[in-house]
């Protein structure tokens, strides 16, 4: 059954042996280069990358949405910069009866809430934060904030808002560790608030001592009319405000108006000052 | 048939809850401040398509109405018809489907408390305006308020706010020296500068006459009937103490309030 194969190879052999015996001659010269061969096909595609790697776990179920909206109920005190923070009972960014913190005292005499929020992030009981970061209009409603926290959380919930009334020395608005735990999704809660007075700066409404509009009209206002390192005010403790004094009736016999202040009469305002409304909208 | 009698049957006892449901509150309604008399209550329980004010929105003229005449509907001044909340809500003690409304009148003294028997017809919420007198346009509001269903009691603190319809003058509408920029005509009403209401029967102390102007001035012996819109918390009267001059014909010592200007107790009696 083999012979076959054996007598074939046998042949070939034979033949190379025959090649190889004919050839005694010199060499002869090189032959030309051949012609450049064709090019090459394209070689095949490579292997698919590996799979990315998981996102991360920010926003899923577990989590409890919630928009805050603040509303300016006063005639003309624009309102700065809001800090917005959701955080768990147990952190005040400030007491009424007690000193303000320096992210108070720098937000009530300047505006600018972000230490307020820096002082809450480094509590243990934080959540979430924003910072509206516009001024809010007087008699107008703010937009819409989103704040995002473990719905685990949601059972023990504080907010807080801060926002400085602009034509005045060192006067807040907001909420103070508000409670706003067990919403379920679709609830919503209202909140109208008061005016505090941080105890920082004496309510001298004078225009170098006041950052907004009315200082301005009046040569002042400004960055330099904001926060100010010297507290001078009656007592360094945080308050409800009185309102302000203005110039009104700095002239009639009961000479109650304050002829130094750059406010008018169109500055006054009554509590409530601003209306904060949260939505659990997951 | 089947089919038929179970759907009739569960009609019947829908309409039978809603029947319940229709409750006739107790409003018991306290002026808490000094010197300031409130006009006519309007009182409406509503869905939530009504929104009688909104703070940061501008006034309906209804609210205008309300906020600088004291006016609710057609009875009280017939050139508001058309444009009063009787226009907005429609006819006066009837199930409007999404509100029923009425008008308790008579004013309301400083210091005073009034109560009233209310069928809700089985709307959820309640809201509850009235002007104060005497002001240019100032009301106060009870807002939208979810009604409670559970029998008790339900106490209710009520702000007062600027319908912003008119600029605060504090001019004494009874003055001849005065008058509206433009069209020559007198103080006082709807759409005409100057305080509604100064010599009302409960007034506690006559206004002034000197005054200037306050939220505007005068000018040549005319003054603007400008807007200071939308609707906000009233920054408060100003007033002063001479009622021969200074800027406004109010006086500071006696007109001025705080917030709350009123109760308002709710009782839902056990059915």
């Amino acid at each position: 059954m083999n012979n076959p194969i054996i007598k074939l190879s046998t042949l070939l052999m034979l033949s190379a042996l025959l090649a190889a015996c004919g050839d005694d001659g010199d060499t002869g010269p090189q032959g030309p280069a051949g012609p450049q061969g064709e090019a090459g096909t394209d070689g095949q595609d490579g292997t698919d990358g590996q799979d990315g790697s998981d996102g991360q776990d920010v926003i899923n179920g577990n989590s409890a949405f919630y928009t805050v909206k603040v509303t300016n109920l006063t005639y003309s005190q624009p309102f700065a910069p809001a800090a917005v923070i959701l955080h768990e009972s147990g952190f005040d960014s400030f007491n009424e009866g007690e000193p303000a913190s320096m992210g108070i005292e720098i937000m009530s005499e300047g505006g600018d809430p972000s230490m307020v929020i820096t002082e809450a992030m480094d509590s243990t009981d934080f959540l979430d934060a924003q910072n509206s970061g516009g001024i809010l209009g007087p008699r107008s409603m703010g937009a819409e904030l989103t704040l995002v926290v473990p719905e685990l959380d949601a059972d023990d919930l504080r907010l807080t808002v801060t926002t400085m009334l602009v034509n005045t020395n060192d006067a807040f608005t907001g909420l103070n560790a508000a409670n706003v735990s067990n919403m379920a999704v679709g609830d919503i809660k209202t909140f109208m608030t008061v005016t505090w007075d941080a105890g920082t700066e004496a309510n001298t409404e004078t225009a170098a001592t006041m950052p907004g509009p009315a200082a301005s009209a009046a040569g002042g206002g400004g960055e330099a009319a904001g926060y100010d390192v010297v507290s001078d005010d009656l007592a360094d403790a945080v308050r409800l405000h009185q309102g302000v004094v203005t110039s009104a009736n700095a002239e009639d016999p009961s000479r109650e108006g304050l002829s130094t202040s750059v406010l008018t009469e169109a500055h006054r305002f009554d509590f409530p000052t601003s209306r904060v409304v949260i939505t659990r909208t997951r | 048939m089947k089919f038929t009698k179970l759907a009739s049957a569960t009609l019947l006892s829908l309409a039978a809850v809603s029947v319940s449901q229709a409750v006739t509150l107790d409003i018991e309604f306290t002026n808490l401040t000094q010197a300031q008399s409130f006009t006519p209550r309007l009182v409406i329980a509503h869905d939530d398509t009504v929104d009688a004010f909104e703070v940061g929105q501008p006034a309906s003229s209804a609210l205008a109405w309300l906020a600088e005449a004291g006016v609710i509907d057609d009875e009280q001044n017939a050139d508001s018809s058309g444009a009063n909340f009787e226009a907005l809500l429609g006819p006066v003690d009837t199930d409007n489907g999404s509100n029923t409304w009425h008008r308790f009148g008579g004013l309301l003294a400083p210091k005073a408390t009034l109560s009233y028997p209310f069928d809700t017809m089985d709307k959820p919420y309640l809201s509850l305006l009235s002007m104060l007198i005497p002001t240019n346009d100032a009301f106060v509001g009870m807002d939208s308020i979810e009604i409670p269903t559970e029998p008790g009691t339900y106490t209710y603190y009520l702000n007062a706010y600027d319908a912003g319809t008119e600029l605060n003058d504090e001019l004494n509408s009874a003055r001849k020296d005065v008058v509206e920029a433009g069209t020559g005509n007198a103080l006082g009403g709807y759409g005409v500068p100057g305080v509604a209401g100064g010599g009302a029967p409960t007034r506690i102390v006559d206004l002034g006459t000197g005054g200037t102007g306050v939220g505007a001035q005068i000018v040549n012996g005319e003054i603007e009937d400008g807007e200071d819109g939308p609707v906000h918390i009233h920054r408060n009267a100003l007033g002063d103490t001479d009622s021969a001059a200074g800027a406004s014909d109010l006086d500071s010592t006696v007109h001025r309030w705080l917030n709350p200007v009123a109760r308002v107790v709710i009782t839902v009696p056990a059915s």
